[in-house]
């Protein structure tokens, strides 16, 4: 085991660990902490992938955007702090047994059964934010303009959505 | 750098850049002219008919488009054209041009008249979307397009927002999209993760390889067509569209149940041929690579799909809620076609599809004008409409018949046609399955007819006057109903030319 393994191993715990308290806890304030600490975790994994500008935009818009919008969401709406959330399990017997089998299947047959396509590199000491944008303007144009247009999409949809009818 | 490869591709995208330019001209003159938004859907109509032309153009044109130029030894594009996808093309086109036209006499599209804007805007970008699911040959390109007529269509499906039951459809929708958006990612990444590669066809030659763990491939294969079969409507990611379909505006409705639906299926289509394809047989049977049972799996999916749409359609008292449900009968039966995985099935599904389009429009079209007249779609309120308005109610009956499939409506030639291709392919049970459910169909179908027809009027009659404008549209999708059910030579001729799906 060396030191990447051990910080991986942190990383994903940190995320589960979170995660399980995101959708188990009834306060919608205490959810949304918890998921500040999921997105963080998630964002350790992908640099330990080498993916550091996709680590940096995890970090700048799930934490920096999202997440706040979510708590200030919560603040301003003051009652739903007191909205008691629905987190009872219907069912647990069944349900563990399916979720058991399936987690059974996707482990043992398909994730540890495949083949998967690796590629070996070293852990780049350079960023990739360069590569990723040549590539974003050449092979992936096609793409790059396409999100331009499905945000602008989304823009006049929420727009629409959050405009009060007379 | 080699840039040429780019500029090429852009000749191939023309229609697609063409809806994108009404797209940003729609913004631009909702913003110039203000209050007066009677140019918005003029310009939609021309930016249609200007994507129409090129559209004609790839009927005879085939090619890859947006191929990677870091790898020019890749030769496959992300885009695909060819002559199957000018085929849905068309269809997208034709039910956008018609259910523009539809908004034009739409009470409820009127009374949001000052969003007008952002409702051509968001069906452009639908149309976009629909464009590139039908030529995506990318799983990168797939999904985002997906998600953009998703995302157009949430808003669209809730665009009336004094009604409480389109907020409803709405959110319904945007929870059944994202889950099952996310079991198609699960599975597109799965894929990615066998192979290496986000491009179909280079996906389909790394699946020849004899050591693929066919589990995971089945795993992926199933996630993927989630996705798909949520924007189809197939059992079991059926259960958004009764309740969307009921609350979303009529013209959406329509649009969604003939458009998305297209799109879908050009999707569905080209995802199978191309990736899980090991060669066709000379009589026109595609030979699969023997990973994953597609034949088997569309068929059990296309059986439960139109059971559930034709029962559950029995007990319907909501026009728009029984429509729903005969539209997911529908996808079921084209299932059917696709699950014959032959170029004869294929054929079969086009001239399917040809025929669905006008006589789903037809009928969603007249259900639109009578409520706009009554102000229901409950079938309790169709007493007696044959008598008080007898036009409507006798072009409606016959809608109604071609979506029973009886002759000598067009719907009979679609059904001949599926039928056909089950035989061939030895498959008669699955024939005899749908002609059961056909039978079934019969009673809710004509259970509207006798409310109409052998009811006595609830309330006396009101003078019903049809505007030229409706009256020339009734015709124009009516003629194609009628004709092609007599005179179908040209449409089976037109989809036979339309089969040319890129690849093997």
């Amino acid at each position: 085991m060396n030191i990447y393994d051990i910080v991986f191993y942190l990383f994903a715990a940190i995320t589960l660990v979170s995660a399980f308290f995101v959708v188990t806890t009834r306060n919608i304030v205490y959810s949304a902490f918890n998921l500040l600490f999921t997105f963080f975790g998630v964002a350790g994994l992908y640099v330990l992938l080498g993916a550091d500008f996709v680590a940096v935009v995890q970090i700048m818009v799930y934490v920096g955007g999202i997440l706040i919008l979510i708590l200030f969401g919560v603040m301003l709406t003051n009652k739903i702090t007191n909205v008691q959330i629905k987190t009872g399990t219907l069912q647990v017997i069944p349900a563990v047994i399916g979720v058991l089998l399936l987690a059974g299947v996707l482990i043992f047959k398909v994730f540890l059964g495949t083949e998967w396509k690796s590629v070996k590199t070293d852990i780049p000491v350079k960023t990739t934010a360069f590569a990723l944008g040549k590539l974003l303007i050449t092979d992936y144009v096609l793409i790059f303009e396409l999100l331009g247009i499905l945000l602008l999409v989304v823009l006049i949809g929420a727009a629409t959505i959050a405009r009060r009818e007379k | 750098m080699e840039f040429h490869s780019i500029l090429n591709s852009l000749t191939y995208l023309a229609p697609e850049i063409t809806v994108s330019a009404a797209l940003i001209l729609v913004v631009l003159f909702d913003l110039i002219l203000g209050k007066n938004k009677k140019a918005l859907p003029v310009i939609a109509l021309a930016g249609m008919v200007a994507a129409s032309f090129f559209v004609f153009q790839q009927m005879t044109f085939n090619g890859f488009a947006f191929s990677k130029v870091s790898q020019p030894w890749i030769n496959v594009g992300m885009i695909t054209v060819d002559s199957f996808g000018a085929f849905f093309k068309s269809i997208v086109i034709l039910a956008t041009v018609l259910v523009i036209f539809f908004s034009f006499s739409s009470e409820e599209i009127k009374k949001s008249f000052d969003r007008l804007g952002e409702y051509y805007t968001l069906v452009l970008g639908m149309v976009l979307g629909m464009f590139l699911m039908i030529s995506a040959s990318d799983l990168l390109l797939v999904y985002l397009s997906l998600e953009l007529v998703s995302l157009s269509s949430y808003v669209l499906a809730g665009f009336t927002k004094l009604r409480e039951r389109s907020s409803e459809a709405a959110l319904k929708y945007i929870i059944y999209g994202a889950v099952s958006s996310g079991l198609m990612l699960f599975g597109i990444s799965i894929l990615f993760g066998m192979t290496g590669s986000t491009n179909l066809y280079v996906i389909n030659s790394l699946l020849q390889a004899p050591n693929i763990n066919h589990l995971a491939l089945a795993f992926a294969g199933i996630l993927i067509f989630a996705g798909i079969g949520y924007k189809i409507s197939a059992a079991p990611f059926h259960f958004w569209t009764p309740d969307v379909y009921e609350g979303a505006p009529i013209t959406i409705t329509a649009f969604l149940s003939v458009a998305s639906k297209a799109a879908g299926f050009a999707l569905l289509i080209r995802f199978v041929k191309i990736t899980f394809i090991s060669g066709v047989a000379p009589s026109g049977h595609w030979q699969m690579i023997p990973a994953f049972p597609w034949k088997e799996f569309l068929i059990v999916i296309s059986i439960l799909t139109m059971t559930l749409g034709n029962f559950s359609a029995l007990w319907q008292t909501n026009l728009k809620r029984l429509l729903a449900y005969s539209s997911i009968a529908h996808a079921g039966y084209i299932l059917m076609g696709i699950a014959v995985l032959s170029n004869q099935g294929l054929i079969a599904v086009l001239i399917y599809f040809g025929i669905y389009a006008f006589m789903n429009l037809g009928a969603f079209f007249i259900v639109m004008l009578i409520a706009n007249k009554i102000g229901s779609e409950e079938l309790e309120d169709y007493k007696g409409l044959g008598y008080t308005m007898p036009f409507l109610g006798v072009t409606f009956g016959m809608f109604l018949v071609s979506l029973i499939g009886l002759p000598p409506s067009a719907g009979f030639i679609g059904k001949l046609y599926l039928f056909i291709a089950l035989v061939d392919a030895k498959m008669i049970v699955v024939a005899v399955i749908a002609l059961l459910n056909t039978v079934v169909s019969l009673y809710y179908y004509i259970k509207v007819l006798r409310e109409m027809f052998l009811a006595k009027p609830a309330s006396p009659s009101t003078a019903f006057k049809l505007s030229p404008l409706s009256l020339i549209l009734i015709i124009v999708m009516l003629a194609p109903v009628v004709i092609f059910g007599v005179y179908f030579n040209p449409i089976v001729e037109f989809a036979k030319g339309c089969v040319t799906i890129l690849g093997l």
